[in-house]
């Protein structure tokens, strides 16, 4: 970093929208948010005042106060005192201030004010101000803080070429702070009165209390009996949502990879390398890309419950329900995210304040089923009723296979967290309702794109490598034998599959659907397709081809001795099992990454498997008593 | 026996903030408890007026025009006359 270039550090409250002016600032696409606390790190980027100078900006996690003992706050004073090792001082810092909240967010700006360095003062949300009826005059505050202050509204982009004209050149004098004067055990005090004489003359507030917008939608949002009403309404939607739209995309996508496997198909000799492109990269590596509209749509819908405000109203509601199991209404949001997919629930625990609580939440956040589920479920559930598709039975069941996850990992939440005995500091709930706003539309498309991006380079990446180790596994060695199933059972992954066999029979399975199960602790919408593959099905031209003719085939699967496979308690068994097992190997990565500890996740697998298992041998045992 | 004073009938007539009336306006006298700077940090500051929204397992108030929801333990910790 050349020195030459001088920087400017943005500090202030949270969710005063520091990261939004930073991208403003910048053009870069940091994640921004309507709640607190979601620039966990310091980022910084370049950008050019209107007089060609360039300079650096360092966005600084959001804090209440300089004095505060979190990381986050300690990292944001020694960047500011440039106590931070290969980074410089910072020559300017832009303080952030909600205008619609100045008492709280200009004690900060005291605090700032006092470190003795240029400052100028980014008012921000003065729209939200306005609305509120307070009076703001940035011309008086200027004049009582001594420092420049530019009123803005950073999600419009509007003042931001003001901002970098009162970056010009010189800086702006160092402000002396008056009230910094006397003991310093009341300086806290002291700069709070302060405060309260600047809002008396700068922003001025209506007398009296009047109701907001956000006040009479909070009546109703966070009523004890509409506001659940209105709630599940709204994950009822966003579920039906996520199901039903999603199919069209991934029809195209289907087709497409069908289009390719079959250009591929013949162009090509047939031969080994041939087979890898099409069942190994093509096959693999597509069974996976066609969640991604399903993906895109969650973060979607994630996306505008966070950015219009409502997910903290949701957190508030779910307080109750989760304090039953020994959380807090902020692990709703992760959890629920994991009905999705739990790579991006498992990050979400980040806004979690107590680290067991946190701990707890990453470890039965799997247990939400999960769209990957989906495909087993849809070929399975059917055979529990002779073949029967549709109607409100099978509804019923696929109910109760949710709420079966759902209520486990509940149980489970709270015996670990007993477990795990209290924290050290109590965390007490307490959460920040913001004010609704509109979502920020750019952003909201911007941060799918993104999800998007890193969801496909992960199936370009760690989900190919798997797919081709899959592959090979089935392929070699070679038998000699046309016989696709006879290849299998000579390959690594029947032998495997023989050895396992004896690990399914109590589950009432043969090894060829063990053979599946196993292949499907890579990814479990596999398990699908290798069973189409071992039980000799024709594919279909759709998916919904293939599974009626694999469940016509698996209906009509015999044992040797002429008894039915997949009986009643049989398939029943191989339903928990999916429910319980933790068959996704990029969820333990996720878990080891954001958990700190292998240890967790290797727990975590060996505890979810042990149990899918055992609940398994528990219902095929029972059931097969009285079926 | 001395006569009370004006600050024994403020002291008297304190209550905490999960005691107060839902739907009337406050004014913060002190913090007292474990919480307290947590709470300050959040701007539950002495002699700021406050909202009480909602009462429940948690309660919701504005202070400063944020709403903010808070545990019945935290709301414990404010003590609030009538403003």
């Amino acid at each position: 970093m050349p020195a030459d270039i001088e920087t400017i550090a943005l500090a202030g409250n949270p969710n005063a929208g520091k990261t939004t002016l930073f991208n403003a600032l910048t053009g870069a696409n940091q994640q921004v948010g309507n709640y607190a606390g979601v620039t966990v790190e310091r980022k910084s980027g370049e950008f050019f005042t209107p007089h060609g100078r360039k300079l650096r900006v360092v966005d600084l996690p959001g804090c209440y106060s300089l004095d505060g003992g979190s990381p986050d706050q300690q990292i944001a004073r020694q960047v500011l005192l440039g106590e931070v090792e290969g980074e410089l001082k910072p020559d300017l810092v832009v303080c952030m201030v909600d205008s619609s909240n100045l008492e709280r967010h200009l004690v900060f700006a005291l605090e700032v004010i006092e470190l003795g360095m240029p400052v100028v003062i980014a008012l921000n949300m003065v729209d939200v101000a306005e609305q509120a009826g307070i009076r703001l005059d940035p011309a008086k505050l200027a004049e009582e803080l001594g420092v420049p202050v530019v009123p803005l509204q950073a999600n419009a982009a509007k003042g931001i070429v003001e901002l970098k004209q009162a970056l010009r050149h010189p800086f702006p004098a160092v402000p002396d702070s008056a009230w910094k004067q006397g003991p310093a055990e009341q300086l806290a005090e002291r700069r709070r009165s302060r405060v309260y004489q600047i809002c008396e003359v700068a922003a001025r507030r209506p007398d009296g209390h009047t109701s907001t917008v956000s006040d009479r939608l909070d009546r109703w949002l966070l009523h004890p009996v509409w506001g659940w009403v209105a709630f599940i309404g709204m994950m009822l939607l966003v579920f039906w949502s996520i199901f039903s739209f999603a199919e069209i995309p991934m029809g195209w996508i289907e087709s497409l990879q069908g289009l390719l496997a079959e250009k591929v198909t013949a162009s090509m000799p047939d031969g080994d390398l041939r087979g890898l492109l099409v069942d190994g990269i093509i096959g693999g590596v597509g069974s996976v890309v066609v969640f991604l509209p399903q993906i895109l749509l969650l973060f979607f819908f994630i996306g505008l419950l966070e950015s219009s405000g409502y997910m903290a109203r949701a957190a508030f509601l779910m307080d109750g329900l989760m304090g039953k199991a020994g959380l807090s209404g902020k692990a709703f949001l992760p959890l629920f995210s994991s009905y999705a997919c739990a790579i991006p629930g498992v990050m979400a625990t980040r806004t979690i304040d107590s680290a067991k609580e946190r701990l707890v939440t990453i470890f039965v956040a799997p247990w939400m089923s999960c769209s990957a589920r989906l495909p087993v479920y849809l070929v399975l559930v059917p055979l529990l009723l002779g073949g029967q598709i549709g109607g409100l039975l099978q509804a019923a069941i696929f109910l109760g296979i949710y709420a079966l996850g759902t209520v486990t990992a509940l149980v489970v939440a709270r015996l670990l967290r007993g477990k795990l005995g209290p924290d050290q500091v109590k965390q007490h709930f307490m959460l920040e309702l913001p004010p609704y706003r509109a979502p920020q539309w750019s952003y909201v498309f911007r941060h799918i794109a993104g999800r998007g991006w890193s969801f496909l380079q992960k199936a370009g990446t760690l989900i190919l490598a798997i797919n081709i180790l899959l592959w090979a596994a089935q392929t070699y060695p070679k038998s000699g034998s046309e016989d696709p199933a006879e290849q299998l059972a000579h390959s690594a992954m029947g032998r495997v599959g023989a050895v396992v066999e004896p690990l399914v029979s109590p589950l009432g399975l043969d090894g060829r659907t063990g053979t599946a199960i196993l292949t499907s602790f890579a990814a479990r919408e596999v398990f699908v397709s290798s069973m189409t593959q071992l039980f000799h099905v024709a594919e279909g031209e759709t998916d919904e081809e293939t599974w009626i003719a694999l469940r016509k085939q698996l209906a009509a699967e015999t044992w040797p001795d002429g008894r039915p496979m997949f009986t009643v308690p049989a398939v029943m068994a191989l339903l928990v099992f999916f429910i319980y097992a933790l068959q996704c190997l990029p969820t333990t990565a996720v878990v080891a990454r954001e958990s700190g500890s292998w240890k967790w996740a290797a727990g975590q697998f060996v505890f979810m498997s042990a149990f899918a298992w055992l609940a398994a041998f528990a219902v095929y045992q029972i059931s097969s008593i009285f079926l | 026996m001395p006569l009370a004073t004006a600050h024994d009938l403020q002291t008297d007539s304190l209550l905490s903030l999960s005691q107060a009336k839902v739907g009337c306006d406050f004014r913060i006298r002190f913090l007292n408890g474990p919480a307290c700077e947590q709470l300050r940090q959040l701007g539950f500051c002495e002699s700021l007026q406050v909202r009480k929204l909602a009462d429940g397992r948690n309660l919701i108030c504005t202070v400063c025009g944020t709403r903010l929801a808070l545990s019945r333990e935290l709301a414990n910790q404010v003590m609030v006359t009538v403003a």
